[in-house]
């Protein structure tokens, strides 16, 4: 008897194993995932390959420099005022603002503008983590949450040029994004194009438009449609990787894009 | 005794059918995602690719907070 049942539970694991080896290897195709890499900053370098996109990111860079930079010298201020210290911080705001200097310099249309970003931003959020450490070294929680309401609602006209120049780029950007699109299928709405440049139409309402269009489509001209907008998207992606993978190669140790 | 013997082979072969048809499954389906789209295609992943087509007007860089 015991024979039999030991016979009987050699058999079933040795049937179970290739079976779950099959379905382990699928699980792993699905879920490999690089834990390295700074998934916002992957994303933000994918509209970087077309030169508006560049200039879009680096001015969205030099907005949270300077929202920073604002937010550290009323800061400074605050502490002045309590007769604190103010040496270390007053330099790192220095340094933030020689960054943003270096930021305002960057050619968009030059080759190596994605390793400049992203090294820029690197140094941004370091100039900022140092900012915030020292800080929180020298004032105890309440007055830290004393601060950060009082610079919470801050208002920049600065700030507000940059948000207002910013969102028109953003728009000429998704305008050519829409006349490639509109390439695709093959038909052009420009009135469709102009609402939305002058506003009198959302994206999100512009979005739901273009959706309508293919889905009113065959079936294969909606399968031709979404592959060519698809591998449009993936094309996006692999230029953005293989900027990042350089990156990566050259500023191999610097752990660009990792941690806040 | 018998009866013991049959209802564990019973119990195995359950089993066995149970991880096959599993693996089976798990394997045909990601075949499918990959030589079939078209008949997978609807509404929300066309919606999907035009979402990331554009760029949210509202976008920002995140660099940390100050304080």
């Amino acid at each position: 008897m015991k024979k039999i049942l030991t016979a009987l539970m050699m058999l079933m694991i040795l049937l179970s194993i290739p079976s779950l080896a099959i379905a382990d290897e699928t699980e792993e195709e699905n879920g490999t995932e690089d834990p390295e890499i700074d998934n916002d900053t992957k994303k933000e370098l994918e509209i970087m390959n077309f030169s508006l996109g560049a200039e879009i990111r680096l001015l969205q860079l030099q907005k949270a420099i300077i929202k920073n930079i604002l937010k550290g010298e009323m800061a400074v201020e605050v502490l002045k005022a309590l007769y604190f210290n103010t040496t270390t911080l007053e330099e790192i705001l220095s340094n933030l603002k020689n960054l943003l200097e270096d930021v305002k310099a960057v050619n968009t249309s030059s080759n190596n503008s994605v390793q400049i970003f992203v090294e820029l931003k690197y140094e941004a959020k370091n100039l900022t983590r140092q900012f915030r450490e020292t800080i929180k070294d020298i004032l105890d929680a309440e007055k830290l949450k004393e601060i950060r309401e009082r610079i919470k609602n801050m208002i920049s006209e600065d700030l507000q040029n940059y948000s207002k120049q910013i969102r028109n780029k953003i728009k000429q950007f998704n305008r050519n994004r829409l006349y490639q699109l509109y390439g695709i299928i093959g038909e052009a709405n420009n009135s469709f194009i102009n609402e939305y440049l002058n506003g009198n139409i959302t994206l999100d309402q512009l979005k739901f438009q273009l959706c309508k269009t293919i889905n009113y489509m065959n079936k294969e001209r909606k399968y031709e449609i979404f592959s060519e907008i698809k591998k449009d998207n993936i094309k996006n992606k692999i230029k953005a990787q293989e900027s990042y993978n350089n990156i990566k190669n050259k500023g191999k140790g610097k752990g660009y894009g990792a941690g806040k | 005794m018998n009866k013991k013997i049959v209802s564990i082979f019973f119990l195995l072969v359950i089993f066995v059918s149970i991880t096959f048809v599993y693996s089976y499954y798990t394997s045909n389906n990601n075949e499918q995602q990959y030589n079939s789209p078209i008949q997978k295609i609807d509404e929300n992943d066309i919606s999907e690719e035009i979402d990331e087509t554009f760029i949210d007007e509202d976008d920002e860089i995140e660099i940390g907070e100050m304080v």
